[in-house]
């Protein structure tokens, strides 16, 4: 816990600037809550999985799939218990109080795997996210349009870590002066746990004024601030942002053009389409090009 | 899509209140350290089934510290214990949920500058349910369908014990804790104000 989640693997996915990478996660997130037909949802998943492998994170993807795959349960549960609008009856349930007659339908089961796929999908980015983005490149990139709250949250993320390895010292030495956390009544252990805290907190506060009183030896507030931004954004980055970009368009382009889209209700519509197939494609060939450009700069100098 | 749009704007919202208030290195420097010691209140009670200390934590900051400053307090313990526990879907909401329970605590003061011990912990308590009802609306409106007032009380149905166990330990924490945690933060607080006045820096030192 005292880490970050996110690890430094020199890989060129974790190099690209960090507006690049933002933009095609972005890219990659607003595509996953647009559509609803599985197949495309199951291309994201698919080109999700090949970011995040590689930037060797496939251990950090089953954390996240794991997680994920719980609370697909509900979904899968409650989807078919209180739609009522499947045209297709496979179980006729009891009737309860609240919901009425329980109807199962297959369209409603269909619509609960699709949702528990899209689900997953958020899962992957949010994961590939975790592990390409340094929060120290999200904190610079929120930096310019919101100083203030940039500089508690940078704070704050150096605070964390200290802040456990102190929680540690100060539980060893009162278990040196023979607390036993483990032993007592749900009041007394909390209350051991709450000590701990209180201790935390005054040493936390009297510190933050020695930090207050840096920042203003800092000539903190004395003026208007100026930036030097050191982060160049190269060739790649302007490759990867378009790629990105040409895929975000013809997302929003397919599904106002109906693409993309199911219906679910009340009969199952069409899966795929010639067009589909052709949209799909092209989806995917813009997506996967930061991994074609990762595989290239592992194996090839001039990538670099 | 359009729900996580409506929790970004509101966060927005708030976060240029804070962004264009007046705010000086002192006041700044206690809401990292209050968000730095909520977010620690995740992993200390960890052993403990969802009693989350971080709620307890943020609510006295804002009652303390107004909510503006509860509000950031909330928000950014949210973001910076997920820096280390892993970013998902849940973190704009959580950073809502802790951020409008900061908020509120700050209202809540002006409106009931002595509420006493005992409308705090109802307070607290209630936010445990509030907390686990807005976590569920982004799980409702992303992935449920119909959205219907049936439906959402489903969702909240199948995680009601998780949101007790977590308003149970917000209102026991405040209870046991309440009091002496609202006067070291007080203390602290009133320090912080006390000082400035005194050596004339609040013009200098406040952005």
């Amino acid at each position: 816990m005292e880490e970050l989640f996110y690890r430094e693997k020199d890989l060129f996915l974790q190099k690209l600037h960090p507006t690049a990478a933002m933009v095609f996660i972005c890219v990659l997130m607003v595509l996953s809550l647009i559509f609803t037909n599985p197949l495309y949802l199951a291309g994201l998943f698919l080109c999700t999985g090949f970011l995040i492998r590689e930037l060797q994170g496939l251990k950090s993807w089953e954390f996240f799939l794991k997680a994920g795959l719980l609370m697909t349960i509900p979904v899968m549960i409650i989807n078919p218990l209180v739609s009522k609008a499947g045209a297709t009856v496979l179980l006729r349930g009891p009737r309860l109080p609240a919901f009425g007659e329980i109807d199962i339908s297959m369209e409603a089961i269909f619509y609960g795997a699709v949702m528990s796929l899209r689900l997953l999908d958020v899962m992957s980015v949010f994961c590939l996210y975790n592990i390409m983005l340094h929060p120290d490149k999200t904190l610079n990139m929120l930096e310019r349009f919101a100083f203030k709250s940039t500089l508690v949250l940078s704070l704050a993320t150096r605070m964390f870590p200290a802040m456990l390895r102190r929680l540690e010292n100060i539980r060893e030495i009162q278990a040196v002066r023979g607390v036993d956390f483990e032993k007592g009544t749900f009041k007394e252990v909390l209350d051991k746990y709450m000590n701990l805290i209180y201790i935390l907190l005054l040493s936390s506060l009297e510190d933050s004024m020695e930090i207050a009183e840096a920042m203003q030896a800092r000539a903190f507030g004395s003026g208007r601030r100026t930036c030097y931004i050191r982060i160049p954004f190269k060739p790649r980055d302007f490759i990867c942002t378009a790629a990105g970009i040409a895929a975000l368009f013809a997302g929003i382009f397919g599904a106002v053009k109906g693409y993309g889209t199911m219906v679910f209700y009340p009969y199952l519509g069409h899966l795929i389409s010639r067009e589909d197939i052709l949209l799909l494609l092209f989806l995917h060939m813009m997506l996967l090009i930061p991994v074609f450009m990762s595989w290239g700069w592992r194996r090839c100098r001039y990538f670099r | 899509m359009a729900s996580t749009a409506i929790a970004i704007f509101l966060l927005g919202i708030m976060w240029l209140s804070f962004e264009f208030g007046m705010t000086s290195s002192k006041e700044l420097a206690i809401i990292a350290v209050m968000s730095a010691v909520a977010a620690m209140g995740r992993v200390v009670f960890a052993a403990l089934p969802n009693i989350q200390a971080t709620t307890f934590v943020v609510i006295v900051s804002g009652f303390v510290m107004g909510s503006r400053n509860g509000f950031m307090v909330g928000a950014a313990s949210a973001l910076v214990s997920n820096f280390f526990m892993g970013q998902g879907p849940w973190t704009f909401w959580q950073m809502l949920s802790w951020g409008l329970a900061g908020a509120s605590a700050g209202v809540l003061k002006k409106v009931f500058p002595n509420i006493g011990k005992a409308g705090m912990t109802v307070f607290c308590l209630l936010w445990g349910y509030f907390f686990g009802w807005i976590m569920n609306f982004w799980y409702w409106s992303a992935f449920i369908k119909p959205l219907s007032l049936k439906s959402f009380i489903t969702v909240c149905l199948a995680s009601f014990w998780f949101d007790s166990l977590h308003a149970a330990g917000n209102a026991i924490l405040y209870l046991l804790f309440g009091i002496t945690f609202t006067k070291v933060l007080k203390r602290f607080y009133r320090r912080l104000k006390v000082s400035e006045g005194r050596s004339g820096l609040k013009k200098s030192t406040t952005c």
